[in-house]
């Protein structure tokens, strides 16, 4: 229906056009035009509205504490300065230094775990290999809070508790369920006959894993980290529980600048912005993967 | 070279069976089909054999080694057999070169790569894709596909081949050349082929051997001609041939010494081959008789059967002819329709040698 309308409308423009036939009429692409413009208008001021938070926090990271208090938020710096982001860097070092180092561990493991329980149960289905994905399903919506204590007294006894290791390793277990949900059916998607050939070729279970899963996931496992990186990166609820002062995460420092007394909010947002840095890098960097491994999810051709 | 044995099979999905209780011989060298329509089992039967599903009962056997053996809870991995096999949907690596798929089974068992080299040129000249190493499966043509799979199952030199509807996916010109290559490939080779399809006519013309599956159960293991002419029972009948054989219910009786089966709309006189029915005390039974085996004649003659003429269609070759006879729609093949038309009335002579009669109650065939 619509098509044809359009059509009919671009029939209409021609013809008016083209016989400079004089009327009161209002052509299709003025009105289209002027739809548009009214569109527009709409979406750049919810996004300025959207971006005003992100830009007078910009706007503070680069004041000194004396423009703080004379500027308002919106307004840019009288005399621009670096300072905020040299001390934030140097209270937020360490602690960028330990969430990187814990995110992108606990990201790889719980990736390739993930991928390796996905193939296995889709692929290699055994008996009661639907009830362990139904418990691992269900892992992904226990509330974190609910298992704080015992979470908390096994790290504790592990003889982990404020190290790198706890992190990596509750991390890693968390990530699991979501991981292999991800692999799991985007394996679906491989044809059970690719197993089969490559089982009468004379693969057993792990060199079909290494020779023939692990070559076809490169979008899976693209979706898998960004995924597990933004919300390992983020999660603050364990940086709390599981560390103290020997292992210190940056989400957990960062709240730690503006917890004080007296808040410095221009180090605070250069903290921030410091903090967020990570994220950002690797969205612009594989976010065209990212679309496209969440568009697809099958594998074709 | 090898001979495959199996002895009641059994694989079962939940309650129903898919394969059920199966035995085969399949003899050194030989192309051995698996026929039946779609949910007969006959994939099943396959990859039970491949070591891909562990069947609940039965054993395969390679020459003397067993290689599924339910009692004695043997069931050796697909790795172990020495088979390749040959997917439907060609089962290509996507992410290898047509080089890495054919060397792919021979790297798994680690040939020196000289050697394999060596191998993967050579089966691919024979196959005339030795231009196509270095393209992925994506830049491949359907027949292309085709010839890599097949590659990468000879390269193995592999005791016996099972193919899986390896030409099903085709388009129907290529699948006819593809048909008469893969016999000489047969062949050249001379090893054991499990080959399974539903198209009867690729079946029939590519086959030493032919076994019917219908619903799990096996229906008939015959040559290929035997199969068409003596089918043991009314399934096998009706699968095999195109267009069908004419099937017509009717009842067996006796009239003065002779034998005859009432149609309803006639009394039928059988030749004497049949006498030994007399003793056999079937009542319900079903009159077969293969298109190509009807005359048509324009007077009535003694023993024929009136009929209309309902459609005409020309096939080029041979005009087959829809009649009505009673109730009953009959197709007949005649060379040509000289000058009969649609509605004409006309008188059906069967050929007494090549009809055949069924039991209902069994289904099978009464001369056996």
């Amino acid at each position: 229906m619509n098509s044809q309308k359009e059509n009919l409308d671009i029939i209409q423009d021609i013809k008016y056009t083209d016989s400079h036939v004089s009327r009161v009429l209002i052509s299709p692409k003025i009105k289209r035009f002027v739809k548009r413009t009214i569109l527009y208008i709409i979406l750049i001021a919810i996004a300025f509205i959207m971006l005003l938070p992100l830009w007078s926090g910009i706007m503070a990271a680069f004041k000194t504490q004396a423009d703080l208090s004379l500027t308002s938020p919106l307004e840019p710096p009288l005399n621009p300065t670096l300072d905020p982001f040299i001390s934030a860097w140097e209270e937020l070092q360490r602690p960028l230094i330990n969430s990187i180092l814990f995110t992108s561990m606990a990201t790889i493991f719980s990736c390739f775990l993930g991928s390796i329980c996905g193939f296995v149960l889709t692929k290699l289905k055994f008996k009661g290999s639907n009830t362990v994905f139904l418990f691992l399903t269900i892992g992904i919506f226990l509330p974190y809070q609910s298992i704080i204590i015992p979470l908390f007294m096994t790290i504790r006894n592990l003889g982990i508790y404020d190290s790198l290791w706890a992190m990596v390793l509750v991390h890693t277990i968390y990530g699991i369920p979501m991981t292999t949900l991800l692999f799991r059916s985007y394996y679906e998607s491989i044809p059970e006959s690719l197993i089969n050939a490559a089982k009468t070729d004379g693969a057993g279970i792990l060199k079909i894993y290494r020779r023939l899963i692990l070559p076809l996931s490169p979008l899976p496992f693209v979706v898998a980290a960004v995924f597990q990186f933004t919300s390992i990166w983020n999660d603050y609820l364990f940086a709390l529980i599981l560390t103290g002062a020997n292992f210190e995460p940056a989400s957990f420092a960062l709240s730690n600048m503006a917890g004080g007394t007296e808040t410095a909010w221009n180090q605070t947002m250069a903290g921030s912005f410091l903090y967020s840095l990570p994220i950002i890098i690797i969205f612009v960097l594989l976010g065209k993967y990212l679309m496209q491994g969440l568009m697809t999810g099958a594998l074709k051709g | 070279m090898t001979n495959i044995i199996i002895k009641n099979l059994v694989k079962k999905y939940g309650n129903t069976f898919a394969v059920n209780n199966i035995n085969l011989d399949i003899k050194d060298g030989e192309l051995f089909i698996l026929l039946g329509p779609s949910g007969c089992g006959k994939t099943t039967t396959l990859l039970c054999i491949a070591g891909v599903i562990k069947p609940e009962e039965g054993e395969i056997w390679f020459d003397k080694k067993p290689m599924t053996h339910s009692a004695k809870k043997v069931n050796e991995r697909p790795q172990n057999r020495n088979i390749a096999m040959v997917f439907q949907d060609y089962a290509i690596y996507p992410h290898m070169t047509v080089f890495k798929n054919i060397a792919f089974p021979l790297e798994i068992t680690k040939c020196g790569k000289k050697e394999i080299k060596r191998r993967v040129y050579k089966t691919a000249k024979s196959l005339g894709i030795e231009g196509l190493l270095e393209r992925k499966p994506k830049q491949l043509s359907g027949g292309q596909r085709q010839r890599v799979a097949l590659a990468r199952a000879i390269v193995r030199e592999p005791a016996a081949f099972l193919m899986d509807e390896p030409l099903s996916n085709l388009d129907a010109k290529l699948r006819v050349f593809a048909r008469a290559e893969l016999k000489k490939l047969h062949k050249k080779l001379g090893t054991t082929i499990i080959y399974v399809t539903h198209d009867q006519i690729e079946a029939m013309s590519i086959g030493d051997t032919i076994a019917i599956l219908n619903e799990g159960v096996l229906e008939q293991v015959d040559k290929p001609d035997i199969i068409y002419n003596f089918p043991e029972n009314l399934f096998v009948a009706g699968f095999i041939g195109s267009p069908p054989m004419n099937m017509l219910d009717g009842i067996f009786m006796e009239k003065n010494g002779d034998i005859y089966i009432d149609l309803d709309f006639t009394e039928y006189k059988l030749p004497n081959r049949f006498e030994k029915i007399k003793k056999m005390k079937i009542n319900k039974m079903v009159l077969g008789v293969r298109p190509e085996d009807i005359l048509i004649s324009s007077e009535n003659v003694d023993n024929s059967i009136k009929a209309i003429i309902d459609i005409i269609e020309p096939m080029g070759r041979e005009v087959e002819i829809h009649l009505n006879v009673g109730d009953h729609a009959v197709i007949a093949l005649a060379k040509s329709i000289e000058n009969l038309k649609i509605g004409d009335e006309i008188y059906l002579i069967l050929d007494d040698k090549k009809i055949h009669l069924f039991d209902k109650e069994t289904k099978k065939n009464v001369i056996t």
